[in-house]
This record gives C-alpha cells, structure tokens and sequence, in this order.
C-alpha cells in the first residue's frame, strides 16, 4: 500500500503523519496505523475544538468532577450527587437508525454508571429534516424504536425530550442522548486513571467481535452518496447485556473491588486502555489474545478498533480479582484478565508472545493535534433596531402542515417515562422529574437549543439554550445548577462554520456563568453536513435543576378550577422563529441578551413557585403566548378569557410565563415590586378555550404528528 | 400493619428491572421485603407472600417470560401456590406466571407493535382476597407485549368461574375482553399488565396503586 493510500485509509492528514514520525522518531508500523487513526480521529481527540472548549465556564462550588472523565458529577447536599452527560449519535443513526439510536442509549448510560452511578434518568434530543423527505419516516421510526427498545430492556426512565424537524437535517439527522446517575450518601465516585503497579487490567462483558471496527473515524467525516457502504462500522447494542452491566458493575464497586474503571466507547479497547494509561502516568501490558472474542479469525488491528457494545476496562488488585469475577459470572457476563498495570510509560501490546507494538500514551493521546481552524468575528445579520413581531391570525394555525406545531406524545408514548417508580413529571411535561431516593427532593432535567433561533441568530440561539431551559426548571420551583451539551455543527474546515461554533460556545459559556450552572460534561459532534450542506447549528444542551418538594411541582397545564392565570413577561428579545418556519414570515429580531434581568426573573420565579404553590406554571414556548394558551388547555381546563386577546400574545417574545395563583391579590403584591410585567388573564375553568367569544379546538397539536409521516 | 408478618418474597431474573420499585413498594406498606433470585431454591412456608415483578427478565428473548418460568425459582413457587400463598405477577411477572402454567392464557405482542407507556382506567370486576383494589383505578401501562389472549373455551371459563380480575375502560392494546388481569381459579395467583408500584403516592400521578399491597400486609380480605 502506498503512503497515499495508507492515509486515506487510517484518515490522516499528512501533517499528521508527519507529527507521528517526530513523536515516535520512525514511521508507524502494523497496529499503530490503527491506534493512532483512531485516537486522533475528530470524535476522539476534539483536535478542532479543544482549544475553544477550553472557554466554557466549568466549575463552580458544586462541581465535583468536570471535563476529563467520562461525565460530570456535581454535589446536590445532603450527600446526594449526581452524574451527567449528553453524547451524539448522529452519524450511525442515518446510517442505521434503530440500531444508532440504540447504541447510544448504550454508550451514554456506561459513561454514567462507569463512574459508580446509577442511572436514573434519560432523556433525548432529536432533529429530523422535513417529512416529505422519502427516508425520513424510516429514520424516524427507525430511531424512536431504538430509543424505546433499549431504554425500556435497561429499566431507565425516559423524562424529557425535544425533537424538531427542519429541511436543514434531511441529509443529516441529530440523535443525542442524555443520561443521568445517582450516588447514594454510601457511594463512591469512581474515575478512570490507571493505577497500583501489578494491578490486573481486567475485560468485563460482551465478548469482541467485528461490528463498529473505524466506528470513530466514520463518526468524524462527512457524508456522501456512498453512506451504504458504512453499514458495517455501525456497532450493535444487547440492552439486556447492558443490564446485567449495570447491575453487576455497580455490585464490584459496591463491595469495592475495583481500582479504575471505563467503558469501551469510540475506538473501543484502544482508546480506554490508552487513555486509563495516560491519565494515570502508568504503563500498560496487554495481550490481545486474551480478549474474549465472539467470532474466530479477528486480527489484532480489528480487536483494537472493535466497537461491540456493552464492555468495560478495569483494574483490580490481584486478590480482588476472584471475587470479582465470581461476582461478573452470577450475573452470566465474562471477566478475564488481559493484562497488567506496569512501572514506566509504555503500552505493550502483545499477541501472544509477539508484541506488537509499544507506545507512550502520552504520545498518542496528549499530543493529539489541536487546531485552531480559521474563524472571524460573528456579526448579526437578521438584528434590527425595532421591529414589530409579525403578528399571525389566531385561527390559522397551521398544523396540520406544519409538523413542528403537533403533539410529541406519538413518540414518547413508545417509552418507558415510570420505570423505577419515581418520576412526578414525565415526557409529556416541559421539564422531566424525578425523585431523588435519599432526600425525597425533586430533580428536573429540561433541555435546550431551538434550532428556529440558532438560525435566526447565533448568539441568541446559543444565549437561548442556556437560558430557557433554565427559566422552565424554574417555573417548576427548581433552581438551575449545571449544563452537559452537545455541540452538533457542520464542517470545522470550513470558516464561516467554525465562526458560528466559536460564538455559540462564547455564547453558551456567557450564560452559564450567568446562571451559574458550569458546564460539565458533553461531546462536539462535527461533520454534521452531507454533499457540502451543513445541518443547522445545534447546540443541544441539557440543564438540571433541583427543588424543595415533590408535591410543590406545578403542571405545564391547567388543572384546577378557580385558580387565577397571569401571563408573565421579562423580555430580552422579540421576532420571527417559529412563526418564520411556519408562515414565511421575514427572519428578523430584535432586542439583547441581559444577564441581570434574566436571571433574577428566574430567582423570582422559583421563589413564587415555592412560596405559593400555583398548580400551573410553564413558559411560553413556540409561536407565543396564545399558541401556549391553547396548549396548555387540553386538559379539560382552560382560562376564561376577561377581554379581547392582546395582539401581543400572537407574537414570539422571550421571555413569557404563564402562571396560576391559588390568590390573585398574593400574585400582585410578589409581582408588583419586581421589574417583570404581568398581565391577569382570567379564571381557570373546567371548559374549553374560547377565545373573542370563539370555541378555539386545540386538539389538533396532537393528532397530525404521525399522519404527516405516514406512520402508524 | 403487618410488621409482624414474615416476609414479601420478590423474584429476580436476570433483566428483570422492576424489582427494585417492588422492594420499595412492600416497604412502603410495612412489609419485610426479600429477594429471591433466579438460582435459589425456597420454603414457601418462610413467607407470607411473593411478587414476581415485571421488566424484560432475559431482555425478552425467545417470547416474554419463557426464559424465567424455566428457572429453578419457579418450582418452589409452584410449591407455593400448591399451598394458597399469594402469588401477584406485574407485567413481565403476569407474563412468566402464564408462561408457567400458574395462569391461563398468554401475553401476545401489541396490537399496535409499539411499545406503550400511558396511564389507563381500570374496572375490576372480580374481588381478589388478597391483592385488594378499588373498583376504579387509575395506573400506568407499559409493554409491548400486553395483548392478553386465550381460546374461547378458556375465555368461557375464566368468565364462569369469576376469574377475570381487572378490565380496561379502553382497551389500549387489543387484549380479549379488555382484560388487564386474571386471577388463578383459587384465586391466590394474580396477574395484571398495569403497574400498581407506580401509582403509589399522588405526585406519581395517583396513589390507586397503593392498595395492591397495602392489603398483602393486612393478611388478605379473606
């Protein structure tokens, strides 16, 4: 094979080739090729984005570990901590939607209970293209079946999501999913960093065989007409081996039995071993031949490159060893010993007696390249002095075409939202909660990023996925402590695409310290575009938030008879998101990004909600406050109207919130002395929405949303 | 309360995952919750009652529940049942009970072949002695493999002899007769699809559920 050829086959740039030479001091030979494609693929090494990644605001008193391991944990008090993340699986999901979306359920629930968590909470991001589009009722159903199948097997609630659609995603779908774990007062943290020389490295679950070899490196490339033939790198998920995973892992670390743990992600056994080594300044013996293997005839380069799913890399102390795998094989799962923690700063990998090669992993995964891609300065283009939001007719909603309007509870009917008897609000509620089992506190996960706004503006968008994820945990009496994201973006070779992932992460990172919920944990997922067209770009983020009590959480809708509705407005920005996608209406804004006002509205609104109860509380979402009004009356419970509808209410504006009080003479004097308009709506009644003296029948959000994909 | 009484036996199968909610909801009525696990062999007479929760045990490999209703637990709690202990089956548990044999019938695929998670109304139509409900209950569904079916003769049957416990108000996934839960012709074994455990206290959604054990503790209604 010539030069050439080797590197487009490993998908390295000749730079790269040649940085590998200075640091080995000779051409890579055999394996190597392999390790180091795999390691310094975009997926792997972040090489585009470190150096912006580096900006976000991370840490904050709570912050119990960040960046660096395989998700973020924070400390809620009372000895309670949880542990976050948020990962993509956009590419094998086009490719192959059930079994993509499947494996990252997987993938993102071991970067969890890896760290000695229980999961206990899931939630997911998705954005299709449009559904016309010939492929896209597949991917849908495709996807939401994969979701379903393994989160339900696994036993892990599925309490939030969102889910948009947009032409910009036909050739190019998002699937991110989110996975949160609990500690227990009793339990401990556990991290990655390879330690105690003559510790066994020990393999534990599915046995290796060929599926996902060069997953990563696909993962790091663009699309073409060729995608077929990319089947075979899409990994295959057992949710029931994922199980019997959990269960067992959390046993051995329960009885403490275990050094150092990771699971096998992206570039599997390669870049868990590499990278345990790396942090823990430790070297690493290992025998290939030793890994338990699913099929005969695997090579070294396919053992190390294998993405089978549901298999983990620790180190334990020798004695500890029989314990452990008496405790691995009750649950019917493998662990055997593949190798040994050694003195110095050299992975040796051997096929038996022959080694194969011997690395400083340091070398392959600390020197990764790190790029500074070519960017400018964002500038605004849609930003007007003042505009008068484009006002819609009341009763010409269109959702029967437009399918960004209807009803979501099609696809989350599919999952399991109550498995593990503790969720007090499920997908159908604007923000997911569940109970934490120690305190009995309520914890809410809502996510971020509405892609109307990220094309609209950049910095509103990005400013957008911080904060109005944070104002909904908020209108549920939840205080906003911390962010994981995943930053879906186009080609980073590209400038105009790296300028609009550096100001989405300045963006992100300015609202966050302003929320003070650092960010920690998350993925970039680049190459997001097919045949030159990039996906909108998509900074997915997940906020979690804790609360008081259980019973204190208010419903997104109406509920109780005789309560009064006010309508809350703290406003930053106003103009065409929604309504620009769905009207054609001109793609303009107006308005600023004001960190003061938004994040006292938010404090203020978490301090009514506790004070006072109200059994409705939710922000205005898509398409204004009259869109939310109908939405919010499906319940058989509706507000009775006092005057004619206000323009304003059939305009998008940021930041709305409708909110109900048990008094309406309470809610004025709370509201009265803050700087937040509000407007009284009228009392809740158990009737339908009748607005200007006209039945309005809202029950269409719901119906159109399967019909318009030709689904069952 | 029966804090005096011996305790709650909860079966685990490999996959199984709601047997925690289980544990959680015995205690919660006052019982000594225990685990019994797939392997283990068990005198009934150190219990005063089982539960087979529900949850993918063998990630539904082959058909639902066949895997388990082989495993070794099994005969001891056929023992049980020789005995008239009381036996209740959730969901994945309903679907190993009739698997077994302890209950008729079988738990066939949605008729929509999608997986369902919602809340149902139920109507009970015959008393159990020891798995107490309200006549109306309001509690969550979620399976794929809901769809209770058997042969009319057997249908007939379980009419006659007063052994269909629970049915649904709308049926969500085409099981015959609405049915949502049976009971065995002594009517110490129960079965139901719905999931009692996550309807335990009101910020679930309702606490209908909490009745399906609290009267385990109470020795039964007899």
């Amino acid at each position: 094979m010539s030069l050439e050829q080797r590197l487009k086959v490993y998908r390295l740039t000749e730079a790269e080739y040649k940085k590998i030479c200075l640091l080995l001091g000779r051409e890579p030979k055999g394996v190597e090729w392999a390790i180091f494609s795999a390691l310094w693929s975009e997926h792997c090494s972040y090489k585009s984005s470190k150096v912006h990644l580096k900006k976000f605001y991370n840490k904050n008193d709570r912050v119990l570990e960040s960046f660096g391991e395989n998700a973020g944990v924070i400390d809620l008090g009372e000895g309670e901590r949880v542990a976050f993340k948020m990962e993509s699986h956009n590419h094998p999901s086009f490719i192959s939607p059930h079994q993509g979306a499947a494996t990252g359920v997987g993938g993102i629930l071991r970067d969890i209970f890896t760290m000695g968590a229980r999961p206990i909470a899931l939630a997911n991001y998705l954005c299709f293209g449009e559904p016309k589009v010939e492929v896209m009722p597949h991917l849908v159903d495709g996807v939401v079946r994969g979701i379903a199948d393994y989160g339900n097997c696994v036993g892990v609630p599925m309490v939030t999501g969102h889910t948009e659609f947009n032409a910009s995603y036909n050739g190019n779908i998002l699937v991110n999913a989110f996975a949160l774990g609990y500690f227990g007062p009793e339990d401990r943290v556990f991290t990655s960093g390879a330690r105690g020389i003559g510790n066994y490295v020990v393999y534990v679950g599915a046995k290796t065989g060929r599926d996902g070899v060069h997953g990563a490196s696909m993962a790091s490339e663009s699309f073409d007409e060729k995608n077929e033939g990319k089947k075979p790198t899409v990994q295959i998920g057992d949710p029931f081996m994922e199980k019997l995973l959990i269960e067992s892992c959390l046993e051995v670390m329960k009885e403490d039995l275990v050094e150092s743990i990771q699971d096998m992600g992206a570039a599997g056994i390669t870049s868990s071993s590499f990278e345990m080594a790396a942090k823990g300044k430790v070297g690493l013996n290992i025998d290939l031949q030793k890994v338990p293997m699913r099929q005969s005839g695997l090579t070294p380069e396919e053992i190390l490159l294998s993405e089978s799913q549901e298999r983990m890399l620790l180190m334990c102390t020798p004695e500890k060893f029989a314990r452990l795998k008496e405790i691995f094989n009750r649950w019917d799962l493998d662990a055997e010993v593949i190798g040994e923690v050694i003195e110095g700063s050299q992975i040796k990998i051997h096929w038996g007696a022959e080694l194969l090669t011997e690395l400083n992993p340091v070398d392959v995964v600390d020197h990764a390249p790190e790029y500074k891609r070519q960017y400018s300065e964002y500038k605004s283009v849609n930003k007007r002095e003042k505009i008068a939001p484009s006002k819609f007719d009341k009763f010409t909603f269109r959702a029967a075409e437009n399918i960004n309007l209807c009803s979501r509870d099609w696809i989350f009917n599919q999952y399991d939202q109550r498995v593990g008897a503790s969720t007090a609000a499920d997908c159908s509620q604007s923000v997911g909660v569940v109970e934490l089992p120690h305190s009995g506190r309520p914890l809410g996960i809502a996510l971020g990023c509405r892609p109307p706004m990220m094309r609209t503006d950049i910095q509103l968008g990005a400013y957008d996925a911080i904060a109005y994820p944070s104002l909904q945990l908020s209108s549920k009496g939840l205080q906003p402590l911390a962010v994981t994201d995943c930053l879906n973006f186009g080609n980073p070779e590209k400038p105009e695409l790296m300028t609009e992932f550096v100001a989405s992460v300045e963006a992100l990172s300015k609202a966050c310290e302003a929320f003070d919920t650092p960010v920690i944990s998350g993925n970039v997922s680049l190459y997001n575009e097919t045949l030159d067209k990039n996906v909108t770009s998509t900074p997915a983020t997940g906020v979690v938030g804790l609360g008081h009590s259980m019973e204190k959480v208010p419903k997104d809708e109406f509920c109780v008879e005789g309560e009064r509705a006010f309508l809350l407005r703290c406003e930053l920005w106003s103009g065409n998101f929604y309504s620009a996608d769905a009207y054609n209406f001109p793609v303009e804004f107006t308005g600023d990004w004001d960190k003061e006002k938004v994040t006292q509205f938010a404090k203020d609104l978490q301090e009514y909600v506790n004070e006072f109860g109200p059994s409705t509380s939710n922000v205005v979402g898509k398409m204004g406050a009259l869109f939310e009004l109908m939405t919010m009356s499906q319940s058989g419970f509706s507000v009775h109207l006092d005057k004619p509808l206000a323009d304003s209410m059939c305009a998008e504006r940021l930041y709305e919130v409708i909110v109900t009080a048990k008094s309406g003479d309470e809610f004025k004097s709370f509201w009265q002395k803050r700087n937040v308009e509000y407007f009284d709506l009228g009392k809740v009644m158990a009737e339908p929405l009748k607005v200007d003296g006209n039945l309005v029948d809202a029950h269409w959000t719901s119906e159109p949303f399967h019909k318009q994909l030709g689904l069952e | 309360m029966g804090s005096d009484r011996k305790p709650i036996g909860i079966l685990r199968f490999l996959g199984t995952n709601c047997d925690r909610d289980i544990w959680k909801a015995v205690q919660s009525v006052g019982l000594e919750p225990q685990w019994l696990w797939y392997q283990d062999r068990f005198d009934p007479e150190d219990y005063s009652g089982f539960v087979v929760p529900g949850g993918f045990s063998y990630g539904d490999y082959v058909r639902s529940g066949a895997l388990a209703s082989l495993a070794p637990v099994l005969g001891c709690l056929k023992e049980a049942n020789e005995k008239g202990m009381p036996i209740l089956g959730i969901c994945n548990g309903f679907q190993i009970l009739c698997e077994s044999g302890l209950l008729p019938g079988a738990l066939l695929k949605n008729e929509s072949t999608r997986f369902i998670d919602k809340w149902v109304k139920l109507k009970r139509v015959n008393a159990s002695p020891y798995f107490s409900s309200n006549e109306e209950i309001n509690i969550p569904i979620a399976h794929g493999e809901g769809r209770f079916y058997c042969g009319e003769s057997t249908l007939k049957e379980l009419q006659d002899r007063e052994q269909i416990w629970l049915r649904y108000s709308d049926n969500p996934n085409g099981s015959v007769d609405d049915i949502a839960g049976i009971l065995n012709a002594n009517k110490n074994v129960a079965g139901l699809m719905p999931h009692p455990e996550r309807a335990m206290k009101k910020w679930m959604g309702t606490s209908d559920g909490y009745s399906f054990f609290a009267s385990l503790a109470d020795g039964g209604l007899q």
